[in-house]
């Protein structure tokens, strides 16, 4: 664990803002998951606070669990491309690559594989996380190859099933007969099968899902990065609604989500023997850890 | 061969000031291609992404087998030109030496990310095999793609010949890595006349090294979670519509040109300066840049056997353009020819804008297409500008 | 000596240091004014500046304030005292290179996206950058010379800065040190009366209290903020 490049310079400590000393005092840098992590959001300093997303944005508050998810968080770059998404994902205290248009998954390539010749016995945890246009339209040369090389990263991309950023024109994931700009007429195609082209390609644990259950949105979180460190490419495919070129009305936007948890977006987790093991014995240790905490804690309290 | 059974070889490693000036060297006969490897071989890089294009696909086969051999510590064929591209950038964050080279419509393929290095302080090393980008589609040299390039932010050399190539190559890592430039060099030569024609090439043992990358040495902090600070993009989205956001792009950009210009006195350090002078003062100046410089050359030597006052520059740097150069070398020209491998004439537009009495540069002779550039078309400008009476008949 | 680089505003979009044929210092060498000269020579216009002009300030980068290598806490202790012999001497920091969002603190900080808030914010008519990586640095202080009358010193571990004022290069922590017996000399040469004081703590704002925030705090507004009683707007554009 490298916390150095977050430690302040102990003469300086005392003339850094007030937002970072909480950063580096009350934020999740080297934490647990039971001391920093999605199920005690509020009680510890979150790496992405302030955004600039609309009100009722589900995709700030998936983003927003996402970091809150990361199991190394000193230790993982993102890397986004244009979309609402990187409003918020540049505002995390990680650091964040933002390139060209859709350019995201070549350049986690080149990414991991640098940090795997340059930090042979590290884990650095590489994250791409961009919208459906960026993932599936224009970035999607790049998506299928970085996953048929098994390039070790992984792949989240927020499907708000529009160009929310732009101006709400139809995607390549809108579904079919969706009115939208560039569609007037309604999209005249299928939604792309994002995870059936992922499995294809040769992803290791592919989800699909509509993130409204927060323990289960985090474990796949989790999941998705341990896998990526050891076997390949990791893909979640994550329901982010935009409340705004849907017309959503934001007291309805949970329920929507809901919604299209139970159809287009059905809970769906796939993953390979190998996957699998890593989960299993990652699990396994963190449920032991877990245990070893509580007997710890209650050691101290009686 | 598996990356896990490539032998670990055990160079020395030192600058490059030694490596190019005082490493002994030896004669080989080799093609441009294989001196672009042999530099990068010596150049001691960390990582190369490939994509094949003709006829630039030979250096990163080559480059392929230095991998194989060891020399370098990553390499890949990625799955196009702007993933290629990309893959540098993103690589590039990690803090590490890159390598890479395209060709023509690959080139063009990869502009928008190639485009976005400088600004996003890349400092990798792209080779151009350069080669005919319009249509219809042909595989044969014309350097009309570097055009394109010019206004991108890298820096800009343009090899005459195998000895060029290796030797700028090499240059173009240190010149790319100084705190003070910072962005990428992109090193130019002609597809074919120069990658598949041998030439003789004086290079150093190949068990010296550049010495290795710094990743601290650097003017922006890279994405390693090593360096700080923490919260960081690179870059930024300054796109919001106020009066700062515009002023923070707008003195990017001077940036960027500024590190360009810096360049320069490491293009006078390695490569001994930016321009090559022969027969300063002469009525007639034939200035060319890369291939065209070598055949420029030849009718040089003619018209000295000739006894005609005719001189010859070499422009190796195209960016930063040595416009002081180049104003000093013409400014007691009569006419000046520039021979170009390409039908816009994008050297002859520069040197045009760089002196006072532009009038004097003549549109030509120019080929493309993949045409040769005999040294009896240079010959036929230069008797026609003298007032010559001649009998060549092309 | 002829100024080539003088303290701003130098306008709406000034020309770069380097365009105008500015070049950096060689080794051993300093940049006043865009001249080359010996760093002691800098060094005192510099101390000069920060004793005469208001509100100086130091603005100490990431590579100073995060404790990621060795040469961090000489450093900084070597700033730190050259901060206490500048009479009301600042200690702003740029913590970070993001442009900040939804705004800036501007007494708590500086960001090279927008360094002229905070300068213009505090008055600062002097100040010192040091360990701001180089790219970062020259956007900073173009704008600062663009839109203020801030004299710029750039104190760079690599080969310093064409755009400020005065610009040493390849710095080390004893350099900082002599920069400091320059300033105490300077400043006895002034007749400036200084006790050797630490600059005071960050003052970053407190954090905004929305629990006790009424709809009476948004004046006009309220009626934008307040349903009516039993009302219930579910139309969206």
């Amino acid at each position: 664990m490298s916390l150095a490049y977050i430690t302040p310079s102990e003469r300086f400590k005392k003339y850094l803002p007030k937002d970072y000393v909480e950063l580096i005092d009350f934020g999740p840098f080297g934490k647990s998951q039971e001391e920093a992590g999605p199920g005690n959001m509020g009680q510890f300093k979150e790496l992405m606070e302030e955004h600039p997303m609309c009100s009722g944005c589900w995709m700030a508050y998936y983003i927003r669990l996402i970091f809150a998810s990361l199991p190394c968080p000193e230790e993982t770059v993102t890397i986004g491309t244009a979309g609402c998404g990187r409003l918020a994902i540049s505002q995390a205290a990680v650091p964040f690559i933002y390139g060209n248009y859709g350019d995201q998954n070549a350049m986690a390539s080149g990414l991991t594989r640098a940090f795997r010749l340059r930090f042979p016995d590290k884990t650095k945890d590489v994250i791409t996380i961009a919208g459906d246009g960026g993932t599936m339209d224009i970035g999607f040369s790049m998506t299928m190859h970085s996953w048929i090389r098994g390039e070790r990263f992984t792949t989240i991309m927020l499907d708000n099933e529009v160009y929310g950023n732009t101006g709400g024109q139809s995607s390549g994931m809108s579904p079919k007969g969706a009115v939208l700009k560039m569609a007037p007429m309604g999209k005249d195609f299928e939604k792309m099968p994002a995870t059936d082209l992922a499995k294809a390609a040769g992803c290791v644990y592919i989800v699909r899902m509509s993130p409204t259950n927060i323990k289960a949105a985090a474990k796949v979180i989790r999941r998705a990065i341990f896998v990526a460190r050891e076997v390949g490419p990791t893909f979640i495919h994550a329901y982010t609604s935009c409340n705004i070129e849907y017309s959503i009305p934001t007291e309805d936007v949970f329920a929507d989500a809901i919604e299209l948890g139970k159809g287009r977006f059905k809970f769906d987790e796939y993953m390979t023997d190998e996957a699998k093991i890593v989960i299993e014995r990652v699990e396994g240790e963190e449920k032991i850890a877990r245990k070893a905490r509580k007997a710890a804690k209650a050691e101290a309290v009686n | 061969m598996s990356a896990m059974t490539r032998p670990v070889l055990n160079k020395k490693q030192v600058e490059m000031n030694y490596l190019l000036h005082e490493a002994p060297r030896e004669k080989h006969f080799i093609t441009g291609a294989q001196a672009m490897s042999e530099a990068v071989k010596r150049a001691n890089v960390d990582m190369a992404i490939a994509y094949p294009i003709t006829p630039q696909s030979e250096v990163m086969h080559l480059v392929g087998d230095v991998f194989a051999q060891g020399h370098i510590k990553e390499y890949y064929r990625a799955e196009e030109e702007l993933g290629t591209m990309s893959a540098i950038a993103g690589a590039s964050r990690a803090g590490v030496r890159l390598f890479t080279a395209t060709s023509g419509p690959g080139l063009i393929r990869g502009l928008e990310a190639i485009a976005s290095w400088p600004g996003h302080r890349v400092p990798a090393v792209l080779g151009i095999l350069t080669r005919v980008i319009n249509a219809p589609l042909s595989i044969q040299p014309d350097n009309l793609e570097m055009a394109y390039m010019l206004y991108s932010g890298a820096v800009m050399l343009h090899a005459e010949n195998q000895q060029d190539t290796f030797d700028f190559t090499l240059a173009a890592f240190a010149i790319a890595e100084k705190v003070d430039v910072y962005i990428p060099v992109a090193v130019a030569t002609e597809g074919f006349f120069v990658t598949h024609a041998k030439g003789y090439v004086n290079m150093m043992s190949e068990d010296l090294v550049y010495k290795e990358f710094d990743p601290v040495a650097s003017p922006v902090p890279a994405m390693d979670n090593e360096t700080p600070p923490a919260r960081i993009q690179r870059d930024a989205p300054v796109q919001k519509s106020n009066f700062m956001s515009y002023l923070i792009h707008s003195v990017w950009q001077q940036e960027i040109w500024d590190s360009n210009s810096r360049a320069m006195k490491y293009i006078y350090e390695y490569l001994g300066g930016p321009i090559e002078v022969q027969n300063p003062g002469s009525d007639i100046m034939i200035l060319a840049s890369g291939c065209a410089a070598a055949q420029a050359r030849e009718a040089h030597r003619y018209a000295q056997e000739e006894g005609l006052s005719v001189g010859f520059v070499k422009v190796k740097a195209i960016r930063p353009f040595p416009k002081n150069e180049i104003r000093e070398a013409l400014k007691s020209a009569k006419k000046v020819i520039v021979p170009e491998h390409n039908i816009v004439g994008w050297l002859c537009t520069e040197v045009k804008a760089a002196i006072p009495n532009g009038g004097i540069v003549l549109e030509g002779p120019r080929v493309f297409g993949g045409m040769t550039l005999p040294v009896e078309l240079i010959m036929f400008e230069i008797y026609e500008a003298l007032g010559i009476e001649h009998n060549i008949k092309l | 000596m002829s100024k080539i680089v003088e303290v701003g505003p130098a306008g709406y979009m000034p020309q770069s240091a380097p365009s105008m044929g500015v070049e950096l210092a060689p080794e051993g060498s300093a940049l006043l004014y865009g001249n080359t000269v010996t760093p002691e020579e800098a060094m005192r216009d510099a101390a000069i500046a920060l004793l005469t002009r208001k509100n100086p300030t130091i603005f100490p980068g990431p590579q100073v304030l995060w404790d990621w290598k060795e040469d961090v806490a000489e450093k900084s202790a070597a700033i730190l005292d050259l901060a206490s012999e500048i009479p009301n001497c600042k200690i702003i920091p740029m913590p970070d290179y993001r442009p900040k969002y939804p705004k800036i603190d501007v007494k708590a900080e500086i960001n090279p996206n927008h360094p002229n808030l905070t300068i213009l914010d505090n008055r600062i008519e002097a100040c010192i950058f040091v360990g701001v990586h180089c790219h970062y640095a020259n956007l900073t202080l173009r704008m600062i010379r663009a839109g203020t009358n801030c004299y710029t010193v750039a104190l760079c571990a690599y080969m310093g800065h064409e755009e400020a004022m005065a610009s040493i290069r390849d710095l080390h922590a004893s350099d900082i040190a002599k920069f400091k017996e320059i300033v105490i000399e300077e400043r006895n040469k002034l007749g400036i009366k200084w006790e050797t004081t630490l600059p005071p703590e960050n003052p970053s704002l407190p954090k905004e209290d929305n629990s006790t925030l009424s709809p009476a705090d948004y004046g006009e507004y309220r009626s934008l903020i307040m349903t009516k009683k039993g009302e219930h707007i579910t139309d969206s554009e």
